[in-house]
């Protein structure tokens, strides 16, 4: 199985459900479909309902709420944090197809996939730490050599030369060895950290001595028992969110001021140069083109036509509250009816507009129900489709 | 209300700006001894022989580092210097008047800065002996020693 940074696409499907998050999936009913292409890739269907998860790997992906595909090696560096998603979907690297809103959902859905620990004891470690475990009052008189035929991964082979009541570890292993221990390298790791039974080991055949048994018996007492490196315990590291927030006083003069009665009236007005006759909204004191006074309050709108739709991916926080908006989201320039060509108002696009609009769409503003004079007494605007 | 300013209004608004603070590795164990054994640790450098609090990483003096030089301090002290502070703000730990204090705990080389209750703030004096009142909650930053009180 193909791996980047030590990790298969399979080990990221094998473990979501394992890493899912219920109160992160609250009232979320949707079908996530992957197509991960390359070494290692294939299809997956994660299917998210009444607070449970269902991972599947298949061949058909039709019914999804939306679709990732990517390459594997961007897959997996995306999931565990080694490449950034927003910018491998900049890049093409991730195409999205269906409902984006729920990409960004299901990073709360799932806990970020971790590499699982690896044991911190290795049969060099063990070697390693041979020499100064020898008890030489328990080895007076002997000369002899123990052999170790540590096998499979991590393994390799020792000799432990005993004499004068002085051990010396040499690599490989020497053809005069009383005796000789055969071992695959994790069961002789169990073995010495006790959690293998030396009898049974022998009576299953996975530890094989070759050689002098009375050797082989006196050999827990001719080397001190391994002590495990201990472990160090995670520290808790702190780290604190918080929001500073400053009052601020906005006076908005008689213009603007009449601006937001009409917004309370469901009401967008806009004024007029009495000179060039360009028309501005929002309103403004003076025409920004001759400088002079603008004129009259004039009703437009509230109807209009996209000319440019932007879409964040990535929000600044809201000054009012400190909270970072969910993305995506659209923000839209609306070219209002009836006024001109030119002066575009801004506000925001729907989000389940997001999807299928354009520029040269027409749409029409969504008014709150408690209007209190405000920019945010239309809600968002939303595409005409009639 | 003048013609002039019929149509003029005044809109309240916020500026909010949410920020994240990493305490650091030792200001972290610093705080989790504080909230888990209410002891108050400081660094002592080896070097000099000063102990700091808050426990800081690098001795100021003799660049070494002392980041694993623990020692435990006393949870008194004594008031090195004060300010009372006469005014409010939402954004100050307590209503006014109340009393800041430096305070040198036994032990220490460096004074902390933190506050003084439980006491009028017209009598306080330098050389007061106080002891530490530590929050019940989990707090996670100085506050969680809650103030400080004069021993009686």
């Amino acid at each position: 199985m193909a791996k980047y940074f030590d990790v298969s696409v399979e080990d990221i499907f094998n473990t979501m459900e394992a890493r899912f998050r219920v109160e992160g999936a609250k009232g979320v009913n949707a079908v996530l479909a992957y197509d991960i292409s390359g070494d290692g890739g294939g299809k997956w269907l994660v299917e998210v309902r009444d607070d449970s998860v269902k991972v599947a790997k298949t061949d058909d992906l039709s019914g999804f709420s939306v679709k990732t595909s990517a390459d594997a090696e961007t897959f997996v560096g995306v999931n565990i944090g080694k490449i950034d998603g927003t910018q491998a979907f900049m890049s093409g690297k991730i195409k999205i197809e269906g409902d984006m809103a729920l990409v960004a959902a299901s990073a709360k859905m799932f806990t970020r996939y971790s590499l699982p620990k690896k044991s911190a004891v290795t049969v060099q470690g063990i070697f390693d730490t041979l020499v100064a475990r020898f008890q030489p009052q328990n080895a007076a008189g002997l000369d002899i050599s123990v052999g170790y035929d540590i096998t499979g991964e991590d393994g390799g082979q020792w000799t432990a030369v005993i004499k004068d009541g002085k051990c010396a570890l040499e690599t490989g292993l020497r053809d005069n060895c009383a005796v000789v221990n055969i071992v695959k390298a994790k069961d002789y790791i169990d073995l010495i950290l006790g959690k293998l039974d030396p009898m049974v080991a022998m009576g299953a055949g996975r530890l094989k001595l070759k050689g002098d048994m009375n050797v082989a018996m006196q050999l827990p007492k001719i080397f001190a028992k391994f002590e495990p490196p201990k472990e160090e315990e995670e520290q808790e590291l702190i780290v604190i969110k918080r929001n500073i927030s400053v009052d601020m006083k906005y006076s908005t003069g008689p213009v603007m001021g009449k601006f937001f009665e009409g917004l309370i009236e469901k009401k967008i007005l806009a004024n007029k140069c009495p000179k060039c006759g360009r028309m501005q909204v929002p309103p403004r004191e003076v025409c920004a083109e001759c400088r002079c006074w603008a004129g009259d309050m004039i009703e437009v709108g509230p109807s209009g036509t996209i000319t440019l739709i932007e879409i964040i991916y990535y929000s600044s926080p809201d000054p009012l509250t400190g909270e970072t908006r969910e993305t995506p989201y659209a923000q839209v320039h609306i070219l209002l009816d009836g006024i001109g060509t030119e002066e575009t108002f801004w506000h925001l696009l729907k989000n389940e507009d997001l999807a299928d609009t354009k520029k040269g769409d027409r749409v029409r503003p969504v008014w709150s129900d408690k209007r209190v004079g405000s920019v945010h007494d239309i809600i968002h605007f939303e595409r005409i489709r009639d | 209300m003048t013609e002039e300013n019929k149509h003029c209004y005044i809109k309240e608004g916020k500026l909010a700006l949410p920020y994240q603070y990493f305490a650091g590795r030792v200001g972290s164990k610093f705080l989790v001894s504080l909230r888990d054994k209410k002891k108050i640790l400081g660094v002592k450098c080896e070097k000099c022989g000063k102990v700091f609090i808050p426990p800081r990483k690098t001795c100021e003096r003799c660049f070494e580092d002392i980041s694993e030089k623990w020692v435990e301090l006393s949870n008194e002290g004594e008031v090195t210097n004060f300010t009372v502070v006469r005014t409010d703000d939402k954004h100050h730990p307590r209503k006014a008047p109340y009393v800041l204090a430096m305070i040198k705990l036994g032990g220490a080389d460096t004074p902390i800065a933190h506050i003084l209750g439980g006491v009028d703030p017209d009598s306080v004096k330098t050389g007061m002996k106080v002891k530490a009142v530590f929050a019940d909650k989990a707090v996670n930053t100085m506050l969680q020693i809650d103030r400080f009180e004069p021993v009686n």
